[in-house]
């Protein structure tokens, strides 16, 4: 009876100090201690209201001739980096501004932002005829550097440094265009088929020439530039299109298959139309006119212009009559060429990886390609092509979603799709925004891109 | 089923001797059942079913799961190599990130959410689908070479009919009202465990976390959910009714992927 008495003596203490919250019950936390501690948790803020999406640009290609920008591809900057010859997949490229415009060359790259700065335009890159401007070697100032590895400020003879914007630049294979909104355009590099407008100088030594000329005399200002291989298009805002360079193939379209070193005025079957986009970058040149139609000439080895003329080498511009719709852009490859119509569809033709299957190597008509190979279906059927692009082998199209779709020759893992094969029809790249512009070279490309949040 | 009226017993020729007066013994035909046929002698038809599970469902997800009784157990075989698409409703929570991405796990860190937006959340879901059509290609083992891989891609047949990580075909957004989101989700050789961290790995590429509060899935194959059996409707009649409703569904199905 005592012990028992005992027991119950002590039961009630522990049921008292329970009661004041002195002894904690032992157990699983309830439900409502749960929801109290998860209310009572902090909340952590990681984008403000002011977060704004970022503009970013990506490179991918042939690193080896500094024409991606990162100069620890080529000569690594720690004992554990090694070199890399070829970036296969999207690769971040840090800028300091906001790059607008980008342009592939042969082995060099320029990127433009369209501040008021100073400095405007980046170039990186193959510089061995001084496409890139004079870039003062550091080892010894009176030279130049060959190859430029890192995005480094082209100086430009600018009148008024700080109100002229820079609107568009372009690459071609060793001699580059840059356009400005009111001081015209400025070409430099090689000048050796008067490409860069100017006369040609016997036996001139372009590398580490300090030379920047300058191009005023067109009959209105130029809104768009567009280097080929050898040679420069240059179109008005009047809509006319002027020409100088290399001729032999006739791409300059001035009826001789001569060297032109003046711009000089194109008439053919553009002569009084009013041209919205003009596109180049082999030896071929295509225009396409306010109405839709699209005009091409220069060489047609390839069956580009096959639908017109036998000839191999076509040098007035011609109409080509395709029945396939209103065409709001062109472009010029290698050895194929690609529109794109009004409704969104994609035409291709000429020889080689034309996006249609390992069957399709030529045609002289354009084909279209079925847009469920850009991503089209019955589940999201308001996905159309917004822009293409063509490099030297490969093709690129942009959707209005901004998805990033490439096909060709994968030469140096150009195509960005991190595989070494060659590609046969159209395959998304993946590239962590969304895809706003692409320019492509011959073995590598840069893309500007926005964040998605 | 043991109660219902079984297969009629075989009948068999036999030549019973009649029973005559003395002398010679004559053998009348006559058709008579077969005893090992007798009730009580087979015993009950069905002692035990053979019951299998098509592709398997979560604890903590509901909605369309596919079992299979005797023959049609080898038919949930032949299904699951025909690689077809699930659909799944998911829902989703902004604000809560937890340890196994549920709305009951253990609360690992809370976010603000008002900058989220319906166009961001669709960008990132085009994104994912982009991503998963890549490896929808890559998985299908075809030779990107060939002009008949061509073909399939232009029709959208490619599809890895095999081992493969779990891919994505298609998704969108169906609800969207802060904190809350509903997805719709097309996919192949997932497990509901994925979608969950599918969602967590959305609010994470939105600057925020979130947590998953609804799987359900409303298509397997060829069944959808009007072919699905409710709680109250498990009994012998509508079971048997939904097996004749799906058979020739099925029949068409296998037929056209399997040949």
């Amino acid at each position: 009876q005592d012990g028992g008495g005992l027991r119950e003596a002590m039961a009630g203490v522990a049921r008292r100090l329970l009661r004041r919250g002195l002894g904690v019950a032992a157990g699983p936390p309830s439900t409502r201690q749960l929801r109290e501690a998860e209310e009572a948790a902090p909340v952590f803020q990681y984008a403000g209201k002011a977060a704004r999406r970022k503009d970013r640009v990506f490179v991918w290609g042939f690193s080896y001739s500094g024409a991606l920008g990162v100069p620890s591809f080529v000569r690594p900057d720690a004992g554990w980096k090694k070199p890399r010859r070829i970036q296969p997949t999207p690769y971040h490229l840090e800028t300091e501004e906001k790059i607008s415009s980008a342009a592939c060359g042969y082995g060099f790259t320029l990127l433009a932002s369209n501040t008021r700065d100073i400095t405007k335009v980046w170039g990186m890159g193959l510089n061995k005829d001084s496409q890139l401007g004079f870039q003062r070697s550091r080892r010894d100032q009176t030279k130049g550097y060959e190859y430029v590895l890192e995005p480094s400020p082209i100086p430009l003879p600018l009148e008024k440094p700080q109100q002229t914007r820079v609107l568009q630049v372009s690459c071609g294979r060793a001699h580059s265009l840059v356009l400005t909104d009111s001081e015209g355009v400025f070409t430099m590099g090689n000048n050796s088929y008067g490409q860069c407008g100017r006369k040609v100088v016997e036996d001139e030594i372009y590398s580490g020439s300090h030379l920047i000329h300058q191009l005023k005399e067109f009959d209105s200002r130029v809104v768009q530039v567009v280097c080929g291989q050898d040679h420069s298009l240059f179109r008005t805002k009047k809509g006319t299109v002027y020409a100088c360079g290399w001729g032999a193939d006739g791409q300059t379209g001035l009826g001789h298959y001569n060297i032109t070193s003046v711009p000089t005025k194109l008439h053919g079957d553009i002569a009084g139309v009013n041209i919205i986009q003009v596109s180049s970058y082999g030896d071929c040149c295509l225009a396409v006119s306010d109405e839709g139609d699209v005009f091409g000439w220069g060489n047609s080895e390839y069956l580009q212009l096959a639908s017109v003329t036998e000839t191999t080498q076509v040098n007035v511009p011609r109409h080509l009559p395709f029945n396939i719709g209103k065409i709001k852009e062109a472009a010029c490859g290698g050895t194929g060429n690609v529109v794109l119509t009004e409704e969104g569809n994609v035409f291709v033709w000429g020889y080689g990886i034309l996006g249609k299957g390992p069957n399709l190597i030529e045609t002289a008509v354009p084909e279209v390609i079925p847009p469920s190979l850009f991503g089209w279906s019955d589940f999201s059927p308001d996905i159309r092509v917004a822009h293409v692009r063509c490099g030297l082998g490969q093709f690129a199209a942009l959707t209005s979603r901004g998805e990033l779709f490439v096909w060709g020759k994968n030469l140096r893992g150009c195509l960005g799709t991190g595989r070494k094969e060659d590609q046969y029809f159209p395959w998304r790249v993946t590239v962590p925004g969304e895809v706003v512009d692409v320019a492509c070279g011959v073995d590598h490309m840069v893309s500007m891109v926005r964040s998605f949040t | 089923l043991n109660a219902a009226p079984g297969r009629a017993p075989r009948q068999r020729v036999r030549f019973l001797p009649t029973p005559g007066g003395g002398g010679a013994v004559e053998l009348v035909a006559a058709r008579v059942p077969v005893l090992a046929d007798h009730p009580l002698v087979r015993g009950p038809r069905f002692r035990k079913l053979k019951i299998g599970a098509g592709h398997r469902l979560d604890v903590k997800a509901s909605g369309v799961f596919v079992l299979g009784i005797g023959h049609g157990n080898k038919l949930l075989t032949d299904l699951y190599n025909c690689h077809l698409t699930k659909v799944y409703t998911v829902g989703g929570l902004f604000g809560k990130a937890t340890d196994d991405f549920s709305d009951t796990g253990n609360l690992v860190e809370k976010t603000t959410f008002d900058h989220i937006t319906r166009e961001k959340l669709e960008r990132i879901l085009a994104v994912i689908q982009g991503t998963n059509q890549k490896a929808l290609l890559m998985y299908s083992n075809i030779d990107m070479k060939t002009q008949e891989a061509y073909e399939l891609a232009v029709k959208g047949l490619i599809r890895p009919m095999g081992k493969s990580p779990p891919i994505i075909t298609a998704v969108r957004c169906l609800q969207f009202a802060l904190p809350e989101f509903q997805l719709e989700i097309h996919c192949l050789h997932e497990t509901q465990q994925y979608l969950r961290r599918m969602v967590h790995e959305i609010g994470l590429e939105l600057k925020s976390s979130a947590v998953c509060t609804q799987v359900r899935r409303i298509r397997d194959g060829v069944f959808t959910v009007d072919d699905a059996l409710l709680r109250t409707q498990w009994n012998l009649q509508s079971i048997q009714e939904a097996i004749r409703n799906c058979q020739l569904k099925v029949e068409t199905e296998l037929e056209k992927t399997l040949g």
